[in-house]
């Protein structure tokens, strides 16, 4: 059966990339066809009207997509989670000096945040920050890190939407003065000597909820084996063996080329923060191990807080019709779990 | 009747396309069209321009800067939000199928921005399908060669006049149920590897 599975060009595309490239698919009877798409709502309404068969997708806006809160209403589930954690937060080389954090501390570096984009408000030139959609949860990382300084975020900084490949050089143009965006864009941005990773998603939010795989809820009988097949790719991804194989197909297939280096330091959780060579070594940075695909409905809760909490959305029932969009019964009767 | 006192931005990866749908929407009276660059300044002019409808192609990598700008931010003056037009399933299908997707000021009505999108869908239509049309035409010159060529060869080695080789060609294609242009490119490979 041939399938069309669409994705943004990120790390944690690892699992669908592989399960297309490496015969995971082939092996559960399916013809498996990756399609890179240019920007989110384009990889959600091509989903929603049936263009695409399944997708790499933000958490947050597969729910909003079937909430109907952001495109047109789709009927789609979660059968399972890509990853977790992922993203990092990167400011450009001049307003981390201008910040001059005490320490490398997250609430160290958030109230030195917060006290420049005050400033920086007050004159009338307030500090412009580059998220990636506003369902994702970059957008509510970056909420939760401004209040980590008593700043309201929405109230003293201008967030703007930069495609994922654009950040990078909308920091270079100085367009922008840092960005939320997912490995390995934050990496790349430190090694083109632009910018300072100045907080990891997984120490703003730990085991924060990132991509997940969203299918349609109804009608799509290639479920279970595109699960099983996606799953038995992510515990290849999972296996620190295969991270170079995996480096490479990710700079090959992934349009995140050409530095593998870079790419297997990103998998690896072992990140060089800043222009001068300083290292971090955070294993939780990207998770693609084997605890994280099957979906957790208290995943899909938070997501819903998040969008209550800056007015994306509202309802009581708003945390219960979003938990049971995930669906972990499928992916155990996928995976036999 | 097209609504002529909208402001429209096109915004399109394709400056072809973009000029032959702001073509068409000024030749149907929409007097206030503009098209916008994907790219770093598109944000900028968007809110400088304050378009009422915004079409935007499907493909176009600034649609979730749009997005940014709905009514979910407090940047924006005029937030726009994605038209869905729910009552009127067949036209979206439609637009997306022609690679369309429409961003409209709040609170303009839909029948407002139904004109301004059928004007999109026919133009972006006509677009592919002139694409498409070019692309016939190039392959069909490209087999016009090969035929020329390989009936040169024919003529040379087996002394055949050139409506012999034709028909020879057309006889071998008609045996073999191909196209002429397949059994003249056979020729053709054949000849440039054997000399």
């Amino acid at each position: 059966m041939r399938l069309t599975l669409g994705y943004v060009p990120l790390a944690d595309a690892a699992p669908v990339i592989a399960a297309a490239t490496l015969g995971f698919a082939r092996d559960e009877g399916l013809d498996l066809a990756l399609s890179r798409e240019p920007s989110w709502a384009t990889l959600r309404d091509r989903l929603a009207l049936g263009h695409l068969d399944a997708a790499h997708m933000l958490g947050a806006l597969a729910l909003a997509s079937a909430l109907g809160l952001s495109g047109p209403q789709a009927d789609l589930c979660v059968p399972m989670a890509l990853n977790l954690n992922g993203n990092a937060l990167t400011v450009s080389s001049a307003l981390w000096a201008e910040m001059a954090p005490e320490r490398d501390a997250l609430p160290d570096v958030a109230a030195a945040f917060a006290a420049l984009a005050r400033t920086r408000a007050t004159e009338g030139r307030p500090l412009t920050l580059g998220t990636v959609h506003p369902f994702s949860s970059h957008s509510y990382q970056l909420r939760l890190f401004a209040r980590l300084g008593g700043l309201n975020l929405d109230a003293h900084v201008r967030l703007v939407v930069v495609p994922p490949p654009d950040t990078v050089d909308a920091l270079r143009r100085g367009l922008i003065d840092g960005f939320c965006v997912g490995a390995p864009w934050n990496a790349i941005a430190v090694a083109a000597g632009l910018g300072r990773i100045a907080a990891l998603g997984c120490d703003i939010a730990p085991d924060c909820p990132e991509k997940v795989l969203a299918l349609p809820a109804h009608g799509a009988g290639f479920a279970p084996a595109l699960v099983r097949a996606v799953h038995r790719a992510g515990l290849w991804c999972a296996d620190p063996a295969n991270r170079p194989a995996l480096a490479t197909l990710l700079a090959e297939q992934a349009g995140l080329g050409p530095d593998r280096a870079l790419l297997a330091r990103t998998l690896a959780g072992d990140l060089i923060l800043d222009t001068a060579g300083t290292t971090r070594q955070a294993p939780a940075y990207l998770r693609l191990d084997a605890a994280v695909y099957r979906p957790d409905p208290a995943h899909a809760r938070w997501f819903a807080a998040q969008m209550a909490a800056c007015g994306q959305a509202e309802g009581d029932d708003l945390a219960e019709r979003a938990a049971a969009l995930y669906r972990p019964d499928l992916f155990d009767e996928a995976t036999g779990g | 009747m097209t609504e002529t006192s909208l402001t429209v931005a096109v915004i399109d990866p394709s400056p072809a396309r973009a000029a032959i749908l702001e073509e068409g929407l000024r030749a149907s009276g929409v007097e206030h069209v503009a098209v916008i660059p994907d790219g770093p300044g598109l944000q900028a002019r968007v809110a400088a321009l304050k378009p009422d409808v915004i079409v935007v192609h499907l493909e176009s990598p600034s649609r979730d800067v749009l997005e940014q700008m709905s009514g979910l931010s407090r940047q924006a003056e005029r937030p726009v939000a994605m038209f869905v037009d729910r009552s009127n399933q067949t036209m979206m299908q439609a637009a997306v199928d022609a690679g369309i997707s429409a961003y409209v000021v709040d609170g303009l009505r839909a029948d407002r921005i139904r004109s301004i999108l059928d004007i999109a869908i026919l133009r972006f239509n006509a677009f592919a399908r002139l694409q498409r049309e070019l692309e016939e035409a190039r392959s069909e010159l490209a087999d016009r060669k090969l035929i020329e060529r390989a009936k040169g060869i024919l003529m040379a080695r087996k002394s055949l006049s050139e409506d012999e080789a034709y028909k020879l060609l057309r006889r071998q294609a008609m045996n073999e149920k191909r196209k002429i242009a397949d059994i003249a490119r056979a020729i053709v490979t054949a000849a440039d590897l054997l000399g």
